[in-house]
């Protein structure tokens, strides 16, 4: 017994010692400074998100009293046309945002070389990501009104007024018109996210290529490619989450009528016209499920598509020598 | 140090003193509304009350200082501060769950039931009632919590003009006739005859405003028997009812009678085009009628007619109050005293809702020129709903996510779309919100029986 008390007593002792020392300060010290951010991230982002999914499992309005209704309304959620009608919507914003990926990586490839004016179109392209969604919602609702700036620059090109379609109108056209307007303004961001990878990939390698008699294509597919591909993964699973959850051309253009109402501007609708608040949290938590799963297919897709191409990749062998190398140190160090 | 003492007790005892003074002023409590004498009462009253409201364009335009500054005439010692919000029915929302939002404002759509947590009851509705017009507007338990800042008689804004252009020299009083109006104007002018307004949204909610009185002269129906009708969306086939009201819409966009674009409607160039007589009518309460008039050289020619809807040979009009002034129960009992005054001095005094075209809301108010041709229609209010049933229109508006009169924008612009695509026929929709209807009202155990 009394054995153990001194070692409890030297252990507090040592405990307090630590504190004192050098690596105690440390950890203190960094504890101290997440102590902010975490407190920040839980605060504003953990607890409302608890807080909603409380809030899905009630039948409630934003004020007023509510009531327990357990899974009711996730059953609701799968039983409405509407939620799941609206998650087709998304497949018009999967198709943009490939159309504004392949775009994007074709024009940081050839802007990340020497071309004329490259800074200026990089400024050009990358300036509708400065803009506000709503102002650019605005934007194009004139843009695509009867008669207004489209329709005059195509009747400039040579068409005829009576020819074209109405953009919002018409339901067989008026959803991709307004993913123009997405790709449009995200494009630019995605090129210079390219391109920032592009520059890091080592000159040598065009080099050796080119010595090799690769052509320009062949370099992009066995030289660019394969170096960013984090930074691609990274943009396409950020482009189709994005698509799942895209609100602001709907809701600004044309406040989710005709046809055009995505996921979240349905919700929206549910959450602030009907105020079923506890369906809305439900639609949004099924969302968040839809979201993480397909997270989880395209990583798992990628995982598969870039580990062929990495076995071709020739820093794949020099990284193996490398390593090979450091280990064999490592080991002679420890035998001395 | 002494002296430092000595300052000290003497502001002790000076704020003891004028805490003592603040309450006698208070002993009187908070007076009636119907008992504040204008100019002779409260001219003394010090308090500062904010007033949050949505009247954007007046706070632009420096009405709201100016009736501010003719209210301080008076009262020179009641600070008011008005703040304008933009995205008003929602915001006001947020503001109210937060707390903390001052003194006055307009109710936002809250349920009736909560009217009591958040704000002063006036008096009950017979009290009222004598002093101002649509006092059960916000009446829970027979208690009046809000007093609307101007009246809306609910018709149709015009171009009296392009009617005229099209040789329409009799106000249409039924949907064949207007229909038929409407293809006057679009056979003999160049003016759009009816322009939805589609995109805004919320000028497509307004065609709910004539479900009732106007489509049936009942003033008990919206309130107390739609939420239990059975059969609310069927054919009436005389022209009367809730099918006959959107067949009106439906027709219109079938024939080509509406905006080439529906999609690009602009709401702030339709007030200019209107007044231009590039539009021949909108469907709008007349809180509209003083915008247009004001946007442009042509004001003359604005006029307001009534819905053309004839029950049994009389056409009838809703005249309802537009937002209503509501003060914080949480306030101060100076600053509760405060808001009455101001809120009666604007209500009586202050012209604005004369200004804004509006349907009188004080008792002894003349009614403005611009209804003249609402004479011969019987102009009635919707009665209040019955005890007990107060939040039952709102449940079942909820439930069936139909919201009439509560942004339901979307099921009137889905009737655009059906009609223009031929998607779907007016029957169709009629008896899927039938259905939507009768599911909300099983779901809620509504009692049902067909009117």
């Amino acid at each position: 017994m009394a054995g153990t008390v001194a070692a409890r007593k030297k252990k507090k002792h040592t405990f307090k010692e630590w504190m004192r020392s050098r690596d105690g300060q440390q950890v203190q010290v960094m504890i101290a400074f997440m102590t902010i951010p975490l407190l920040l991230l839980f605060v504003f982002t953990y607890l409302p998100f608890g807080e909603m999914f409380q809030f899905s499992f009630y039948n409630m309005k934003y004020i007023g009293t509510r009531t327990w209704v357990g899974l009711k309304n996730y059953i609701r959620v799968f039983q409405r046309d509407d939620c799941f009608g609206a998650l087709k919507l998304s497949l018009y914003y999967m198709g943009g945002s490939i159309v504004q990926l392949v775009l994007a990586l074709y024009l940081a490839t050839i802007l990340s070389f020497k071309v004329k004016g490259g800074k200026l179109f990089k400024g050009f392209m990358f300036f509708p990501y400065l803009i506000n969604g709503i102002a650019i919602g605005f934007i194009f609702k004139f843009f695509y009104t009867r008669g207004y700036v489209f329709d005059t620059v195509l009747q400039w090109c040579g068409f005829d007024l009576e020819n074209l379609p109405y953009w919002l109108r018409d339901q067989r056209i008026n959803n991709i018109s307004l993913v123009a307007t997405s790709v449009w303004r995200y494009f630019g961001q995605n090129m210079v996210l390219f391109i920032g990878a592009i520059m890091s990939v080592d000159n040598t390698l065009y080099e050796a290529a080119e010595l090799d008699g690769a052509n320009k294509f062949q370099q992009f597919r066995y030289v660019i490619l394969p170096s960013i591909s984090t930074i691609v993964t990274l943009n396409v699973i950020l482009s189709i989450t994005g698509s799942l959850s895209a609100f602001e051309p709907s809701y600004v253009i044309t406040s989710g009528a005709n046809g055009t109402a995505t996921y979240f501007v349905v919700m929206h609708e549910i959450a602030h016209t009907q105020q079923k608040v506890g369906l809305a949290s439900a639609m949004a938590m099924v969302l968040l499920a839809i979201i993480l799963f397909a997270t989880l297919l395209q990583k798992l897709f990628f995982k598969y598509v870039f580990r062929n191409s990495e076995d071709e990749d020739p820093n794949a062998a020099k990284k193996r020598d490398k390593q090979a190398a450091r280990a064999a140190k490592r080991s002679a160090k420890a035998k001395n | 140090m002494k002296l430092k003492k000595a300052l000290a007790v003497v502001m002790a005892v000076s704020m003891a003193a004028s805490l003592s003074l603040v309450a006698s002023a208070e002993e009187g409590g908070i007076p009636a509304y119907g008992d504040i004498v204008l100019g002779e009462d409260y001219t003394d009253l010090e308090a500062t009350i904010t007033f949050l409201n949505h009247k954007t364009d007046r706070a632009e335009d420096g009405t709201m200082d100016s009736l501010i500054a003719a209210f301080n005439e008076v009262y020179p010692n009641i600070t008011v501060e008005a703040t304008a919000v933009t995205d008003y029915p929602e915001d006001a929302l947020l503001r109210l769950s937060a707390g903390d939002w001052g003194d006055i404002m307009f109710i936002p759509a809250i349920d009736k039931s909560e009217l009591s947590t958040y704000y002063y009851a006036y008096g009950t509705v017979e009290e009222m009632s004598e002093e101002i017009n649509f006092a059960n507007q916000w009446a829970y338990d027979g208690l009046s919590y809000g007093i609307p800042y101007m009246g809306n008689a609910q018709g149709i804004v015009y171009n009296k003009a392009v009617f005229e252009a099209a040789g329409v020299t009799e106000l249409p009083t039924t949907p064949d006739e207007f229909i038929a109006a409407l293809q006057a104007i679009s056979d003999n002018t160049d003016a759009i005859p009816l322009y939805t307004n589609y995109a805004a949204g919320w000028t497509m909610g307004a065609w709910d405003a004539y479900i009732g009185i106007v489509s049936n002269g009942d003033a008990t129906y919206l309130n107390q028997k739609f939420a239990h009708d059975a059969d609310p969306f069927s054919d009436n086939g005389d022209g009367t009812g809730i099918y006959a009201l959107y067949k009106i819409l439906y027709d219109a966009v079938a024939n080509g009678l509406i905006e080439d674009d529906y999609t690009t409607t602009d709401w702030e160039g339709c007030k200019g085009m209107i007044n231009n007589g590039e539009i021949g009518c909108m469907v709008l309460g007349s809180w509209a009628y003083a915008q247009m008039v004001e946007a442009g050289d042509n004001g003359d020619d604005i006029g307001y007619m009534p819905f053309p809807m004839t029950v049994d040979g009389t056409q009838y009009a809703l005249a309802g109050g537009d937002y209503c002034y509501a003060i914080n129960v949480n306030s101060s009992e100076t600053n509760i005293t405060a808001s009455l005054v101001f809120i009666k001095w604007m209500t009586e005094e202050s012209g604005w809702c004369e200004l804004e075209g509006g349907y009188p809301v004080d008792k002894d108010g003349a009614l403005p020129d611009m209804y003249t041709a609402f004479d011969g229609c019987t102009i009635l209010s919707d009665e209040a709903a019955l005890e007990g049933e107060e939040t039952l229109l709102d449940d079942i508006n909820s439930e069936s996510e139909l919201s009439f009169n509560a942004g339901g924008n979307s099921k009137v612009q889905r009737i655009v779309e059906s009609a223009f695509t031929g998607a779907e026929t007016l029957d169709e929709i009629m008896a899927d919100w039938t259905a939507a209807w009768n599911d909300a009202q099983d779901y809620l155990g509504i009692e049902t029986t067909t009117y």
